[in-house]
């Protein structure tokens, strides 16, 4: 008995890591209409997100007031 | 360190002070209903923010809700023949509502907007004379079941009010929002923590917000609360945290990691499907998600209902209804027993697609094969077509399972077979031993013979006006056109139907709409007789979707109705009654345990219903939209499966009537296994059993 999300946001049996194996054996046989697949930089991401993504939010909601400055500074 | 502990370890550091505010921040909900639990204690009073405090939503802009309104306005607005986008309706509501900000702002601190003033505004605006109040309640009751559909309670906070209720303290929920109270009220009565609030308190009402502080001050007076006894509860560091304390109101601010990580996902699923189609699909699963409370551990079967079935199924019966309004089809027939599944889910989403209305008129219509095909024949005989198709299971060997299937006495149609050197007994399919060439070629000059056609009319006449008589009182000739919707996948029942009605004037068009359409022979498409596979289609070159014969079987399973199938329709005095085949024979037996090992499965696809609607029609997105998503999901779950997948969804029966039980020729009938027939320890262990089933389908594909 498991959820159907998992603790990483993940959905359980269709999780970032299976779609990735998938779209890797897409690059060398044809699997059929992925509607242009999921590309290697939005997986990136959304591996980083689903992964790392607690540890980075925490990092960003305890001390991100200090990155104002350097936001400000992005922005203009 | 695994990742709950590491989360355990966040819990415990929870704490981290403003200090120029003297506001708590909790970095995670168990944190904050520690602190809130001993602090509560010396109060008598708790406020709490509604909206990312008490509920959070499923999207992580909330302005996202707005867009399916928008999508109904322009809909409703086309339906009285005002012809107005709803990115236009989008953009006059932003406009209005900007406006009111600003004229409020002049007259109160803070810019805040009322929900049913500049709705009205809009919908005057775009309806002239044709607003009606109505129409303001209307747009306003889809606003708020939309919103209900992407909010959901968080279950500690439901607990811990439950718990302050009990104590005797007052709950008041403060939200600075343009919905006024009454609207919120619908909100929190959904959550269903509506029973332990005193009062439920909007900016929308008075102007008056959390975020200047006015709102604290002016319910501090209205409802003779002291400060030193209040403790409010929120996740906006001003609003929720600096404004009240600075009223001397204890406050708890809540910055939710695990929720800051959720929505970041959610953004970046939704923003990726602007872009790239393939995240469509993702997305929409992703809104669908059940979220706290509603995602309770459930069994390997509901995952998959729930997550791969219902999603293609909502995909499906979404595409049915987008087919039916385009071609003007005003009545949906679901063939039983698999359009069960499909009506049950049609009812329980089309309300959220499409709450202006106008779809065709639903029935589920009892028909089988075993049924029709004696009905079939009545007036145009038994044509080579359908004689054909009773060979194409190896359980059928002769003329005795011609007889089965179609009804037939096989006694007054020997004399015929004789003519033609053949026996009831000849074998006519090829599996089987004693099998000729020349049996079949006899039996196809049967087929031409006169008068064994006029037999098999006249024996199947009384099946024909019974089928009928059925199919006029459920109103099958009452209309022009006519959808048949069904799991698939030669189309016999509806090749069947229609050759029972095609003799009556009054037979409708027939558009046939198939979840997957294999066609394994050819289907006599034409004139009144249309069939498209929706899903998969073996006419339309998609090679992912044609995975759907790894296991064809599970759909059909997942999907049958939790009744006997039909065996035929009979005459009485009224009209036509139905006569279901018996269950306490062996496959009326093993159907009953098929059924109760995939109740969850199916279970899992009725839950998933309402919330696929939700996000599809928060999204807009439609089957198409979604195609790649689905075909990977597919791909995946059918040609790349886990050992304990297979093992988990793989039915323990799959039997028909149709079928017959006849034992084939040793080694005639002995193809590759399919992967999922294979051995639980070779899915398990053998590396490349699943790429050499998928490199053998591909060719099979290719070759086709």
């Amino acid at each position: 008995m498991k959820r159907i999300v998992t603790a990483l946001y993940d959905l359980q049996g269709q999780g970032i890591f299976r779609l990735a194996r998938l779209a890797l054996l897409g690059k060398y046989l044809p699997i059929g209409n992925l509607q242009g697949g999921p590309g290697a930089r939005c997986l990136g991401v959304l591996l980083f997100l689903h992964y790392l993504g607690y540890p980075f939010y925490l990092l960003l909601a305890r001390h991100g007031h200090r990155l104002q400055a350097l936001r400000r500074r992005l922005r203009r | 360190m695994g990742r709950q502990d590491f989360r355990e370890k966040c819990v415990a550091e929870r704490e981290s002070t403003y200090q120029t505010m003297n506001v708590t921040t909790y970095y995670s909900l168990p944190a904050l209903l520690l602190a809130g639990r001993q602090k509560a204690a010396e109060k008598t009073v708790v406020s709490f923010d509604l909206f990312d405090t008490l509920l959070i939503r499923r999207i992580h802009d909330p302005d996202l809700v707005k867009l399916p309104v928008a999508r109904y306005i322009a809909r409703l607005a086309r339906s009285v023949g005002v012809a107005c986008h709803q990115h236009r309706v989008q953009e006059l509501r932003d406009t209005i509502e900007k406006r009111h900000r600003l004229e409020t702002g002049q007259r109160f601190v803070d810019q805040e907007a009322c929900y049913p003033r500049f709705m009205e505004e809009l919908l005057r605006h775009i309806f002239a004379a044709q607003y009606s109040p109505e129409l303001l309640a209307q747009v306003t009751d889809y606003e708020l079941t939309m919103e209900n559909s992407m909010l959901v309670v968080r279950d500690p906070f439901k607990v811990w009010m439950e718990e302050l209720f009990r104590q005797g303290k007052r709950l008041f929920i403060i939200s600075d929002m343009y919905l006024p109270a009454m609207h919120l009220r619908r909100l929190v009565d959904h959550a269903g923590i509506e029973p332990y609030v005193e009062a439920v308190i909007s900016s929308a009402d008075t102007f008056l917000a959390k975020a200047s502080g006015k709102a604290f001050a002016m319910i501090a007076e209205k409802y003779g609360l002291a400060p030193q006894d209040w403790l409010h509860v929120g996740d906006n560091p001003i609003s929720d945290g600096l404004r009240p304390v600075e009223m001397g109101i204890e406050a708890l601010v809540l910055s939710d990691v695990g929720e800051a990580q959720r929505k970041s996902l959610v953004k970046r699923y939704y923003n990726y499907s602007d872009g790239k189609p393939f995240w469509r699909g993702r997305v929409l699963q992703q809104l669908m998600a059940p979220l706290e409370g509603e995602d309770r551990p459930q069994s390997s079967l509901y995952r998959e209902g729930y997550t791969f079935l219902g999603t293609i199924i909502g995909l499906f019966v979404q595409e049915v209804a987008r087919h039916c309004l385009e071609k003007g089809i005003r009545k949906i027939f679901f063939l039983s027993r698999e359009g069960w599944t499909f009506k049950r889910y049609w009812e329980q989403a089309m309300p959220l697609l499409y709450p202006e209305g106008g779809l065709p008129e639903i029935e589920y219509l009892y028909v089988s094969r075993m049924a029709l095909a004696g009905a079939s024949c009545a007036y145009q005989g038994l044509t080579k077509a359908n004689a054909d198709i009773v060979f194409l299971p190896t359980g059928n060997r002769d003329f005795r399972d011609v007889c089965r299937i179609f009804a037939l006495e096989i006694d007054p149609l020997l004399p015929h077979l004789q003519r033609y050197q053949l026996e009831a007994d000849s074998a006519l399919s090829p599996a089987h031993q004693g099998y000729t060439p020349n049996n079949r070629q006899m039996f196809d000059a049967l087929l031409e013979d006169r008068s064994f056609q006029e037999e098999v009319r006249r024996q199947t006449r009384i099946a024909n006006e019974a089928a009928v008589r059925y199919f006029e009182s459920v109103g099958l000739f009452a209309h022009d056109h006519i959808a048949l919707v069904d799991i698939g996948w030669l189309g016999t029942i509806q090749r069947f139907l229609f050759e029972t009605i095609a003799h009556r004037p009054d037979c409708p068009t027939c558009h046939g709409l198939l979840f997957g359409a294999t066609r394994g022979i050819p289907y006599p498409e034409g004139g009144k007789n249309l069939l498209r596979g929706i899903v998969y289609d073996r006419y339309r070159f998609d090679f992912a979707a044609s995975v759907i014969i790894y296991a064809q079987d599970i759909f059909e399973e997942a999907c049958r109705a939790p009744h006997p199938t039909l065996n035929g329709y009979r005459l009485t005095e009224t009209g036509a009654e139905l006569e279901f085949r018996k269950v306490d024979d062996d496959i009326g037996k093993a159907e009953v345990e098929q059924d109760n090992y995939f109740a969850p499965l199916q279970q899992g696809i009725f839950d998933s219903a309402g919330r696929f609607a939700a996000a599809a029609a928060l999204l807009g997105y439609q089957l198409e939209d979604c195609r790649g998503w689905m075909n990977y999901m597919l791909v995946s779950k059918l040609a790349f499966p886990t050992a304990r997948e297979v093992a988990d969804i793989r039915h323990l029966h799959h039997l028909d009537d149709f079928h017959g039980g006849r034992k084939p020729q040793a080694g005639l009938t002995l193809g590759p296994v399919p992967l999922w027939r294979e051995r639980p320890w070779k899915l398990k262990f053998h590396p490349w059993l699943r790429l050499r089933h998928f490199l053998g389908h591909l060719r099979g594909r290719i070759n086709q």
